[in-house]
C-alpha cells in the first residue's frame, strides 16, 4: 500500500519501526497508548547509543526536546494540545508523528477553514439513508473527532484559528465532558470518549486576531509554542531530511551539494535578520522565512533542474527559485529582494566567489524578469 | 597500595572494553583517579568547592564544624581581604569590587578597570569567611593573585578587556550556542566579562536592570566548574536530557552530593574537577593562566606557613575543584619545585569597595541559566531549615533569616570543640566507587512542596493577568510529575515544574509584564538584590546619605520615591536641593530625576519635586566614591577634566563655567574654568561652535552683571579675545564652507559685544576692515554681509532695498532669492535693527516669488526658525505684528509701509533748546559754534528766536504755577540756605 500512495501517513511510513518499538517497549503506557511516553519521544527525536536499543531510530522532527516532552505529557493529561507557531515550523508534522506513535492513526483530521461547520466536528447525516430508514446510528456520519472519541485515539484539528469562533467552541464540551450527545436519536444517543482520546490542534500565530480562541477553549488546551528554527545545524539537518524524502517521493536522483545548502541557509538567515530589524510590515518579506519555506525553495530548484536543467542542481537555479518563491507582493517583496541582492549577495560573491557568483546571477535574472 | 586501586582497575577494564585500551581514554580515566588520590594525599587539607553550590556550602559548614581549622586559605584575590569584614554590614548578595581609573602599566584607553567578586549567602566561601572572621584565633588568608594580576594576565591583544566586549575571558558558552572551542569556558578560572548574555533571554525590563548591577566589570569567582569546551558541554546536556548547564549540575552533582559525607563529597568534587581539567583544550591561554594562579596560590600558602609557623594539619585550603587537582609542579607543601616568584604589580592605583549585587547579575556575569542562583539560594534555605547543619553567619549580618544569635552560640561551641579535638588525618576510604556505581539516591517526591508551588504559581499568574484557575494548579501538578517521568526523574525538579507551568498556563499571549517562566523564577526564590550597609559605604556615599536625611525618605529602598521640596517654606532643604542637582549631574539619568523645577542661571527655585531611586543606583554612588571624598570634589574634578580634555572647545568650557556657577556657586573655580575658556577660544581655528559660544557668553554676562559688582577678569578677556578672534576669522568664514548660522553667530558676537569690547580697548577698525575684506559667494552669506554693512553704516537701508528689488526683478536670480532670504533671517540676531527690512523682504518674497521657487524653500525656513527659536523668532514676530494690521477689517485699506508714498520731507525741527544762561550766551556769541559747525561740515543754522527772548508756552505755564504757589519754592530756597 505504501508504494501506491503519493504521501503515506507517518504510521504507514514508519509502520515497521513502530511495530519494533512496540515490541521492545516495557515502560508504563497511559490509557490505550500503543507506546510509552519515553518511546514516543524516542520515535520522534530518534535514538542514541545510550538508549541501549538494538537498532537505530532516525530523528524525524527537529527542535527542542522540551517541546516534544511537553506535548507528550499534555496528551497524557486531561487537556488538549495546541501547537502554535509561524507557518512552516513543523507543527502539523509533529502532530502527525505524535498521533502515529500514540495510536497508530494520524488521519483523523479536521481541517479548519472559514467554511468548517459544527457538523465537521461532531457528526452529520447521510441524507438519503435518513429518508429511507430514518435517523439512526447507521445513517449518522461521525466526524473524525467523533471517530477518535469512539476509538480512544488522537483526533487532529488543523488550523484551528481559521474556523469561526462558534465552531471552535463546539470543542469545549468535547474536551471537558468527553462525550457528544446526539439529540436526534432516542436511544444510544451519547457517544462517550474512550480512554486515550485527546485532540492535537495546530494554530498559526500569523492568524492571531482573525478568530481568537475563547478563554473557555484556551483553558482546555495546553499551548506549546514552536519557534522558527534558527540554529544553523539543526536547520541544515531538517532541510536535508525533508529534501531526501521529497527526492525519494519524486524518484529523482540528484545530489544537493553542501555548499549550495550553505548558501541557502545563509541567505535565509540574512533575510530573517533583515526582517527582524525592519521597522514596518512593508520592509519585511511577506513570507515567514520558515524552514518549510527553505525546503520549498530547494524543492523548486531541484524539480526545475531535474526537468528543465541538466540534472544537476546549480546555484543559478537556486537563486531563481529563491526569488520566485519569496517575491509574493510586487513591488514590496521585489524591492526587498533587490536590495538584498545588491547589498549582500553581490559583495559576498565578490569576496567569497564560489557558489555565490552563480546565485547572484540567477537571482538577478529572476528579479529582472519579475519586475 | 592506593585506596583507589580497585576503582582504577575497574576503569581501565572499562576503557579496554570500549576502545581497546592503551589509548587516551584509559589515560584519562586512570589519570582522574590519580588526581583524586594525589589531592587526598596532600598534607594540607584541600577542600574543593563549586560556586553557588548549596552542596558545597553544606559540606563546607560540616567540615568547618568538625575540623575547626586555625587557618583558612581561600582562593580569592588577596588584596580584597580588607573588604571582607565589611560584609557584615551588608545584605547579601553584594560584590567586592576593585576599581582603577588611574592606570599605569596597562594600555591607555583600557580603563576604567573594574573587578567584582560577588558573594552570596549560599556559598562555601561565605561559610569559610563567616567562620574565620567570627571565630577567635582563626586566620583567614586570601591567596589568589591580586586584581592587578587579573588584568596583567589577561591576554592582551584584544585591546580593551575592561569593557567586556567579548574580549579575552569570554567565560562561558551559553548552552546551545556553539562557541569556538578555544575560549569556550573557564573552569576554575572564573573570569567573566560583565554583560554576558544570559541564556534564555526572556528578561523583562526590571530584570535587565538588576542583571546590569555589575556594570561592565570583570567578574572573579571561586570554584567555577564547567566543561572545557562547548562540545563536551553539549554532549553532557544532551545525554543528561537537560537544557542547560545549571540544570545538569543540579541533577548530577548537586543533588547527589547534598547529603553526602565529607569523604564522598571531596572525592566526587575532585573527580569532577579532574574530568574537566583533563578534557580541555591544552592549547588555550586559559589553562596557562589557571596554572599560573595555582603556582601563585601555593607560593602564598607556603610563605604564610613559613611565616606563621602554623601546623598544616590545622589549616584548610578552600579552592575550586578545578584547582584542587592541579598538576603544576608547585602543587603540595612537599613539592620540590623551585620557589615561584610573584611578578610585581603595576603602579595602577586600585580602590576597593562593596557594591550591591543580585542573583540575576551573577547569572548574567557568569553565563548561568536564568534563575539558577535563586534556585540554589532556595535549596540552601531549604537544606538549612531542614536542620542537621547550622550555617555560619557573620555577626550582625543584615537581611536573610535572623540567625546571628545562633551563630554566635555556634561560634562558642566551636571554640570549645577546637581545644579538645585536633583532627588526625586518616587515609580516606574509597567513596568514589560507590558514588560512581550507584545511581544518585534522590529525595522522594516532596508532594507538599510541589503542591505549594502549583497553588502559588496559579495565584501569582492570576495576579499578573493570566486567566489561571485551580484547574490549572491541578494540571501543573500532574504535568510536572509526568514530565519528570518522561525525563527519567523520580521527582520533578524546579526546572520540570517551570516547564509544566509554562505548558499549562502560558497561552498565546503574555497579558502582563512577566511571562510564566519569569513568574516561576520569582516563585522559586526570586531575584534577590543586595544592599551595601551604611558602614561599608565609602565616605562620599555616606556623606550623600547624611545630607539627604532631611528629606525624610528611606534611601535604601529600591523603589522610586517622590519628594517635594518647598524651598520657601523650608529653606533648610536648600542644601538638599543643591546636592540633588549635583547628583543629577553625576549619576545615571534615572537615579535622581527632577519632575518639577529647573536650575538655570538667574532663576531661584521656589518648589522642586524629585523622583529618587538612590537605592537602586547604589553601585553608581559607591563608584562615585572612588573618585573623591565629597560630591563637590568629584564634580569639580569632572568639570576640570572636561575643560582639559583634548577635544574641549570654548563652548564646552563655557558650559563647564555655567555648571560650576549652578552647582558649586561659581567663585574662584568658575574663574579658573573661564580662563581656560579664553585659552580654548584663542586656540580655536574653526567657528563651528560660535552659536553655542554666543548663547552661553551672553547668558554668563547677564548673570555676572545681575549678581556682581563687575565682570570677572576672564569675562573681559573672553570678550576682547573673542572680538579679535572672530574679526580675524570673519573673512575666511564668509568665503569658505562655514555655515550661515555660524557666521551669523560670529556677527552676533561682534555686534552685541561691541560696546563692551570697545570699552576694553578693542578697535572698531578691525571689524570694519574684516567686513570690507569679506567677499562671500554663497547668496545667504552675501545677504548676511549686506546686513553687516548696513549695521556698520557702510550701506544704507535704501541701497539695501534697491539691491533686493533688483534681485527680484532679475529672472535669472529669482530662483536663488530664497537663499538670500535665509541669510537675512539669520541676520535678525546680529542686526536686530534690520527686522523691519527682513519682514519687508519676506513679504515681497511671498508676494512675488513663483510657487515652484517659494514652496520648496518654506520647509527650510520653518526648520531654520524652529532650530533657533530663542534668537530669531521673537524679533521676527514682534516686527511682523507691528507691520501687519491686527484685524481683518483693517486689511482692506492697508498698504504695506514700504509701498506707501514717501512722506514729504518734513522740515527738520531741532529740539527746542532749553532756555537758560548757556543758551543765552551761545545765542549772543554764535561765532564759536559756527566755526565748529564749519569744521564738522554742518550748516550753521540758528533757529529763529524772537527778539527779546519770548519764553515758550511751557515755560510760561511753569512760571504762572510757581507764581500762584510760592510756598514750595520758598521752602526749597530756605532749605538751600538761600
Amino acid at each position: 500500500m505504501n508504494n501506491e500512495m503519493l504521501r503515506a501517513p507517518a504510521e504507514v511510513k514508519y509502520a515497521e519501526e513502530l511495530d519494533w518499538l512496540e515490541s521492545v517497549d516495557d515502560g508504563p503506557k497511559p490509557f490505550s497508548w500503543r507506546l510509552s511516553p519515553k518511546m514516543v519521544r524516542l520515535f520522534i527525536l530518534g535514538s542514541e547509543r545510550s538508549d541501549g536499543l538494538d537498532r537505530e531510530i532516525p530523528q524525524k522532527w527537529f527542535g527542542d526536546r522540551s517541546f516534544v516532552e511537553r506535548s507528550i505529557v499534555t496528551l497524557a493529561s486531561d487537556r488538549g494540545l495546541l501547537l502554535i507557531g509561524d507557518p512552516g515550523t513543523g507543527k502539523s508534522w509533529l502532530a502527525e508523528l505524535l498521533s502515529a506513535a500514540i495510536c497508530r492513526n494520524s488521519t483523523l483530521v479536521v481541517q479548519g477553514t472559514a467554511g468548517t461547520t459544527e457538523d465537521h466536528i461532531k457528526y452529520s447525516w447521510n441524507v438519503s439513508m435518513v429518508i429511507a430508514k430514518g435517523q439512526s446510528r447507521e445513517s449518522m456520519i461521525p466526524s473524525p473527532i467523533m471517530t477518535a472519541m469512539e476509538r480512544g485515539m488522537i483526533g487532529r484539528f488543523e488550523e484551528l484559528t481559521r474556523s469561526t469562533s462558534d465552531v471552535q467552541d463546539a470543542l469545549i464540551s468535547i474536551l471537558s465532558e468527553k462525550y457528544v450527545s446526539i439529540p436526534e436519536l432516542d436511544t444510544d444517543n451519547t457517544v462517550f470518549a474512550r480512554p486515550g482520546f485527546s485532540i492535537i490542534a495546530t494554530a498559526n500565530s500569523r492568524d492571531r486576531g482573525v478568530n481568537d480562541l475563547s478563554s473557555a477553549l484556551k483553558r482546555r488546551f495546553n499551548f506549546v509554542r514552536i519557534p522558527v528554527v534558527t540554529n544553523r545545524t539543526s536547520e541544515a539537518e531538517i532541510v536535508r531530511f525533508r529534501t531526501t524524502e521529497l527526492l525519494r517521493r519524486h524518484r529523482i536522483e540528484l545530489d544537493v551539494p553542501p555548499t549550495l545548502l550553505d548558501v541557502l541557509l545563509q541567505s535565509f538567515a540574512d533575510l530573517r535578520a533583515a526582517a527582524a530589524s525592519a521597522a514596518s510590515e512593508d520592509e519585511k518579506l511577506e513570507s515567514a522565512l520558515s524552514t518549510a519555506e527553505q525546503i520549498g525553495v530547494l524543492e523548486d530548484a531541484i524539480l526545475h533542474s531535474h526537468f528543465f536543467g541538466d540534472r544537476a542542481l546549480r546555484a543559478e537555479t537556486l537563486g531563481g527559485a529563491l526569488v520566485g518563491s519569496l517575491a509574493r507582493r510586487s513591488p514590496e517583496d521585489l524591492a526587498i529582494l533587490n536590495k538584498y541582492w545588491h547589498g549582500v549577495v553581490e559583495p559576498r560573491s565578490r569576496k567569497d566567489g564560489g557558489e555565490w557568483t552563480g546565485f547572484l546571477e540567477g537571482g538577478r535574472q529572476a528579479i529582472s524578469t519579475l519586475s | 597500595m592506593s585506596t583507589f586501586d580497585a576503582l582504577r582497575e575497574q576503569l581501565l577494564d572499562a576503557a579496554e572494553e570500549f576502545s581497546g585500551g592503551g589509548d587516551a581514554l584509559s589515560g584519562i580515566l586512570s589519570g582522574m583517579v590519580d588526581d583524586v588520590d594525589r589531592m587526598l594525599g596532600e598534607k594540607l587539607e584541600i577542600f574543593p568547592v563549586c560556586h553557588h553550590s548549596p552542596a558545597s556550602a553544606l559540606a563546607m559548614t560540616r567540615r568547618l564544624r568538625d575540623k575547626r581549622p586555625k587557618v583558612v586559605y581561600l582562593e580569592l584575590c588577596e588584596d580584597l581581604q580588607p573588604l571582607l569584614s565589611e560584609l557584615r554590614n551588608c545584605r547579601l548578595p553584594v560584590a567586592l569590587q576593585a576599581f582603577a581609573t588611574r592606570l599605569d602599566g596597562f594600555p591607555a584607553g583600557s580603563g576604567p578597570l573594574s573587578v567584582v567578586a560577588p558573594v552570596t549567602e549560599a556559598s562555601a566561601e561565605y561559610q569559610a569567611i563567616a567562620y574565620a572572621l567570627d571565630t577567635p584565633g582563626v586566620e583567614l588568608v586570601l591567596v589568589d593573585r591580586s586584581v592587578d594580576h587579573v588584568f596583567q594576565w589577561l591576554p592582551r591583544e584584544p585591546a580593551d578587556a575592561g569593557t567586556g566586549t567579548g574580549t579575552a575571558p569570554d567565560g562561558h558558552a551559553s548552552p546551545g550556542s556553539p562557541a569556538p572551542s578555544g575560549g569556550a569556558a573557564s573552569p576554575g578560572g572564573a573570569v567573566s566579562p560583565g554583560g554576558a548574555a544570559s541564556p534564555g533571554g526572556e528578561a523583562d525590563d526590571g530584570q535587565d536592570e538588576e542583571a546590569a548591577l555589575h556594570g561592565d566589570a570583570v567578574g572573579v569567582e571561586i570554584g567555577d566548574l564547567r566543561p572545557g569546551f562547548a562540545e563536551l558541554e553539549a554532549y553532557l546536556l544532551h545525554h543528561g536530557k537537560v537544557r542547560h548547564w545549571s540544570e545538569w549540575w543540579d541533577q548530577y552533582v548537586e543533588q547527589p552530593l547534598a547529603g553526602a559525607d565529607h569523604d564522598t563529597y571531596r572525592q566526587a568534587m575532585a573527580l569532577v574537577g579532574s574530568l574537566f581539567r583533563r578534557l580541555r583544550p591544552s592549547s588555550g591561554d586559559r589553562l596557562a593562566v589557571d596554572e599560573e594562579r595555582e603556582r601563585y596560590m601555593w607560593a602564598r600558602i607556603r610563605e604564610h606557613l613559613a611565616a606563621s609557623g602554623a601546623d598544616p594539619a590545622e589549616c584548610l585550603y578552600v579552592c575550586g575543584a578545578f584547582h584542587a587537582v592541579s598538576r603544576v609542579a608547585e602543587f603540595g607543601l612537599d613539592s620540590g619545585a623551585p620557589p615561584y616568584t610573584v611578578t610585581p604589580r603595576t603602579a595602577t592605583q586600585w580602590l576597593y569597595g562593596l557594591i550591591p549585587s543580585s542573583h540575576s547579575a551573577i547569572e548574567a556575569q557568569f553565563g548561568l541559566a536564568q534563575g539558577s542562583v535563586s534556585i540554589a539560594a532556595a535549596t540552601w534555605a531549604k537544606a538549612t531549615a531542614r536542620g542537621g547543619v547550622t550555617p555560619y553567619r557573620l555577626a550582625g549580618q543584615q537581611g536573610g533569616r535572623a540567625g546571628s544569635g545562633r551563630t554566635g552560640k555556634a561560634g562558642k561551641n566551636g571554640k570549645a570543640g577546637t581545644a579538645g579535638k585536633p583532627v588526625a588525618p586518616e587515609p580516606a576510604p574509597d567513596r568514589l566507587s560507590g558514588f560512581l556505581a550507584a545511581p544518585p539516591a534522590l529525595d522522594g517526591l516532596d508532594e507538599d512542596e510541589l503542591r505549594g508551588w502549583c497553588v502559588d504559581i496559579v495565584r501569582l499568574a492570576r495576579r499578573n493577568g493570566y486567566l489561571a484557575s485551580t484547574a490549572d494548579a491541578i494540571a501543573v501538578f500532574e504535568t510536572s510529575i509526568l514530565l519528570a517521568g518522561v525525563r527519567g526523574r523520580a521527582r520533578p525538579t524546579p526546572y520540570d515544574f517551570a516547564d509544566a507551568a509554562v505548558t499549562c498556563i502560558e497561552k498565546d499571549a503574555v497579558p502582563g509584564r512577566r511571562d510564566v517562566r519569569r513568574l516561576c523564577e520569582i516563585l522559586l526564590g526570586g531575584d534577590r538584590v543586595g544592599v551595601v550597609g551604611y558602614e561599608a559605604l565609602p565616605p562620599l556615599a555616606r556623606d550623600v546619605y547624611d545630607r539627604l536625611e532631611p528629606l525624610g525618605i528611606d534611601l535604601g529602598r529600591r523603589t522610586q520615591q517622590r519628594v517635594l521640596l518647598d524651598l520657601t517654606a523650608n529653606p533648610e532643604l536648600r542644601p538638599c536641593s543643591d546636592l540633588l542637582w549635583m547628583l543629577r549631574y553625576l549619576l545615571p539619568d534615572d537615579a535622581v530625576r527632577p519632575i518639577m523645577g529647573a536650575r538655570r542661571l538667574g532663576e531661584r527655585p521656589i518648589q522642586e519635586s524629585w523622583d529618587l531611586a538612590i537605592g537602586r543606583h547604589q553601585r553608581s554612588i559607591v563608584e562615585l566614591g572612588y573618585e573623591g571624598v565629597t560630591v563637590e570634589q568629584v564634580l569639580e574634578q569632572r568639570l576640570r577634566r572636561k575643560v582639559r580634555d583634548p577635544r574641549a572647545t570654548a563652548g564646552t568650557a563655557l558650559e563647564a563655567v555655567e555648571d560650576a556657577i549652578l552647582y558649586l556657586g561659581g567663585g574662584r573655580f568658575a574663574d579658573e574654568l573661564g580662563a581656560r575658556a579664553v585659552e580654548l577660544l584663542a586656540a580655536e581655528r574653526t567657528v563651528d561652535d560660535a552659536p553655542e559660544v554666543l548663547r552661553r557668553i551672553r547668558r554668563l554676562l547677564a548673570h555676572y552683571r545681575a549678581t556682581g559688582p563687575g565682570l570677572p577678569a576672564w569675562c573681559e578677556a573672553f570678550v576682547t579675545a573673542g572680538y579679535a578672534h572672530y574679526c580675524t576669522l570673519l573673512p575666511s568664514a564668509f568665503a569658505d564652507d562655514t555655515g550661515v548660522r555660524q557666521v551669523g553667530a560670529m556677527l552676533g558676537f561682534l555686534f552685541s559685544m561691541e560696546g563692551l569690547a570697545l570699552s576694553l580697548g578693542c578697535d572698531r577698525t578691525q571689524l570694519e576692515l574684516a567686513v570690507r575684506q569679506s567677499h562671500p559667494e554663497a547668496p545667504a552669506k552675501v545677504a548676511l554681509l549686506w546686513a553687516a554693512e548696513t549695521q556698520l553704516g557702510l550701506l544704507s537701508r535704501d541701497e539695501l532695498r534697491a539691491r533686493c528689488d533688483g534681485l527680484l526683478d532679475n529672472p535669472l536670480v529669482v530662483p536663488a532669492f530664497p537663499l538670500y532670504l535665509s541669510g537675512f533671517v539669520q541676520a535678525l540676531d546680529p542686526v536686530p535693527g534690520l527686522a523691519p527690512f527682513v519682514v519687508e523682504a519676506l513679504s515681497k518674497a511671498f508676494a512675488r516669488l513663483p510657487d515652484p521657487v517659494l514652496l520648496p524653500w518654506l520647509p527650510t525656513l520653518i526648520t531654520t526658525l524652529r532650530r533657533n527659536v530663542p534668537e530669531l523668532v521673537p524679533v521676527l514676530v514682534r516686527e511682523a505684528g507691528r507691520t501687519f494690521p491686527g484685524g481683518l477689517a483693517e486689511l482692506d485699506g492697508w498698504t504695506p509701509p514700504w509701498e506707501r508714498p514717501a512722506a514729504p520731507a518734513r522740515a527738520v525741527r531741532a529740539a527746542p533748546a532749553p532756555s537758560g544762561p548757556v543758551t543765552g550766551l551761545l545765542a549772543r556769541h554764535p561765532a564759536a559754534c559756527d566755526a565748529v559747525a564749519g569744521l564738522l561740515g554742518c550748516p550753521a543754522d540758528w533757529p529763529e528766536r524772537p527778539a527779546g527772548g519770548v519764553p515758550d508756552a511751557g515755560e510760561e505755564r511753569v512760571r504762572a504755577l510757581l507764581g500762584r504757589y510760592p510756598a514750595t519754592a520758598g521752602a526749597v530756597a530756605a532749605l538751600l540756605g538761600g
